[in-house]
């Protein structure tokens, strides 16, 4: 397929954190929010004139003075989070608001607190610890508010000044809601048979939403979106569709080896992927916002923090759910090495959906930068393709979604 | 008459072997990889050239490369991975077999064989060393021999002194300790051996092995391993009647035959 025009431009975005357009929501006098975990409703770090970016750290190396600090047991995303603040990488941020979404990440962000190693410049740069619910109820919707108010909307308003109304969070989910609708428009896409993205370039633009400030990156996908329409999309088919599922990934570059081995990545379900996280917002006018916000995210959250048993069901299911949509032929665990949820999960849910579902599964765990050990990740991921091209010619058929 | 090349460039080893029509071998070749993978695949394929009487490339209806180096293999129509291959090649070899664990330069793999040679599932060790070609090489050079002599050494042990360090590392330096403490080298070669048969033991279930299974790569080749497994994992080995490290190349050429035939 021809090139997208604007790839290049979203691919710079993700070679740093403080990427440009970072530095021209700073330059334009925004206050930036930090934040580290799918869980916090993204929403409110956007709220009047703040803006949200979830921390990354591309092209991490050496992530020994992280290890001193929190050993090498916990999990590389966090080690690398906290050795890219330790390097300067993150000192753009004014706040950091950190959930304990696990204890790696409460643990890295102490330590960056405890090693004052983000340095904004401002005396009013602070750090915030949010408790997030382990159950999807309605209990679990009122501890999120509580600590949406207490650690998100509070601080920002006193320390910040940011208008952290009804209104405003309304204006933030309408300015959310539009990204996800782009974006989710372009996923579409995936579905069909011979698509007009790859699943590469998917991942990019949607890893840009969630390190860029949104109301910079709507232009440029809504271009891209156009584009699409009229791109002419490769003759052949992939030799397998594939979910790629599991903890936190934020290298597109682990997509892009998938694909390189002859597969399509048709759907994404780990954490900075879409399916939810790029799931729009349903608001209607009779509640409080915040409550609406919370209650999304506490019953949409696909993640293995949550424990009650219908949500432990219920995430093999939706992965079923959108390799049907999605028309896959097989699943791909992932799960970054060292994180702890996602390692059970992992095995669960492997195990359900090769044995419950039907679906050819490939489970890996993986370094937080793919690149150091992309050959043996390689030669895993092209056997999977062959092993499930091979029946899929044997049996005569395309992708259809297991056996449930 | 048709001949079908598979070339297994791997990171210690590059394999080549030519299958005729009837799927018998032509031809194979064992060389030292070089640096890269080009020159290994040249190399290697120049000399099955010449030992099946070919011209060259233009006589091969099918090539395909496999292994690390599998999609630098000159000439190749495409490249499959080594998991695929290995499988492939044991099950042309002999197809009862349902579990293989292939130890190569690098990496360990436990492979399940489906029925028609097809891969059913894999597990492949990390980015460790530990227990693979290179963790042998490096404990034959701590005993100051070659790597056949080592790799019999322990049949003769009648008892085993345990090595703890699973890192290639740390494991030598354990060597070197205990020879210098004066413990009788087959007994800590045993040890070695030992070690390495229970790391197989999380492949070969994984690989669901039962009862049997065949071991393929470089490794295969040593007899005290092989001891070892049966001994530990009270699992039947499976001689293989071909060069086990030929195994995938010889998938490769027969993925290739299966590829290229009436072409």
């Amino acid at each position: 397929m021809r090139d997208l025009k604007h790839l290049q431009y979203f691919e710079d975005l993700l070679q740093n954190a403080n990427n440009d357009l970072v530095k021209k929501a700073r330059a334009d006098g925004k206050v930036c929010a930090a934040f580290v975990c799918e869980n916090t409703p993204e929403p409110l770090f956007n709220l009047g004139n703040c803006f949200g970016v979830r921390l990354f750290a591309p092209n991490t190396g050496s992530m020994d003075v992280a290890t001193y600090y929190m050993t090498s047991f916990l999990c590389e995303t966090t080690r690398a989070l906290l050795e890219r603040a330790i390097e300067g990488g993150f000192n753009f941020a004014d706040c950091v608001i950190a959930p304990d979404g696990c204890t790696m990440i409460n643990r890295c962000i102490e330590n960056m607190e405890l090693l004052k190693a983000v340095e904004s410049g401002s005396d009013r740069f602070f750090y915030e610890h949010m408790e997030l619910p382990f159950k999807a109820d309605e209990n679990g919707v009122r501890l999120m508010e509580v600590q949406c108010r207490n650690h998100i909307l509070t601080p920002l308003s006193e320390v910040y000044g940011i208008d952290v109304s009804d209104r405003a969070i309304r204006d933030a989910v309408r300015e959310h809601n539009e990204i996800c609708d782009l974006v989710n428009r372009i996923g579409d896409l995936r579905k069909d048979r011979r698509p007009r993205i790859t699943g590469y370039e998917y991942a990019v633009l949607v890893l840009s939403t969630y390190v860029c400030p949104k109301y910079l990156l709507k232009d440029r996908l809504s271009e891209t979106l156009e584009e699409l329409k009229e791109r002419e999309p490769d003759d052949r088919e992939a030799r397998a569709r594939l979910v790629v599922t599991g903890s936190e990934m934020d290298d597109p570059e682990f997509i892009r080896l998938i694909e390189e081995c002859g597969a399509f990545v048709c759907a994404d379900r780990y954490c900075f992927g879409s399916l939810p996280g790029r799931k729009r917002i349903a608001m209607n006018e009779d509640e409080d916002a915040l409550t609406q916000v919370c209650r999304h995210y506490t019953y949409e959250c696909q993640c293995p923090r949550q424990m009650n048993m219908e949500k432990f069901y219920g995430r093999k299911a939706y992965i079923n759910e959108i390799a049907k949509e999605y028309l896959a032929d097989g699943v791909i665990y992932d799960q970054v090495k060292f994180c702890d949820p996602w390692a059970y999960e992992r095995l669960s849910g492997s195990t359900a959906l090769r044995e419950e579902y039907g679906y050819p599964v490939l489970s890996v765990d993986r370094p937080y930068n793919i690149r150091s050990s992309s050959g043996q990740m390689r030669t895993r991921v092209q056997a999977f393709i062959e092993s499930i091209e091979i029946k899929k010619l044997r049996e005569g058929k395309a992708g259809t979604g297991g056996k449930a | 008459m048709g001949y079908f090349g598979g070339c297994d460039v791997g990171s210690t080893y590059t394999k080549a072997v030519i299958l005729n029509e009837k799927g018998e071998i032509a031809a194979s070749t064992t060389i030292k990889s070089k640096i890269r993978s080009e020159e290994s695949a040249k190399l290697a394929m120049d000399a099955v050239f010449e030992e099946a009487g070919l011209r060259g490339p233009e006589d091969l209806s099918y090539l395909i490369g496999t292994g690390y180096g599998r999609n630098k293999v000159p000439f190749a129509d495409e490249n499959i991975s080594e998991i695929s291959c290995h499988a492939m090649g044991v099950h042309v070899t002999a197809p009862e077999v349902r579990a293989v664990i292939d130890i190569g330069g690098q990496d360990v793999k436990g492979i399940a064989v489906d029925t028609d040679g097809t891969v059913k599932s894999f597990a492949m060790n990390d980015k460790c060393a530990a227990g693979t070609g290179r963790f042998f090489e490096a404990m034959a050079r701590s005993f100051e021999m070659e790597l056949p002599d080592f790799s019999k050494l322990s049949l003769k042990a009648r008892n085993v002194i345990p090595i703890t360090a699973q890192c290639t590392v740390f494991a030598e330096s354990e060597v070197v300790s205990l020879v210098g403490e004066g413990k009788p080298v087959e007994e800590i070669a045993a040890g070695i051996e030992m070690a390495v048969a229970k790391r197989c033991f999380v492949m070969a279930k994984k690989a669901g092995a039962t009862d049997s299974l065949a071991l393929t790569g470089g490794c295969a080749k040593n007899d005290g391993l092989k001891a070892a497994i049966e001994k530990v994992l009270k699992l039947k080995v499976i001689e293989l009647k071909t060069d086990p490290q030929l195994m995938g190349a010889l998938g490769a050429a027969e993925f290739a035959r299966q590829k290229g035939a009436g072409r």
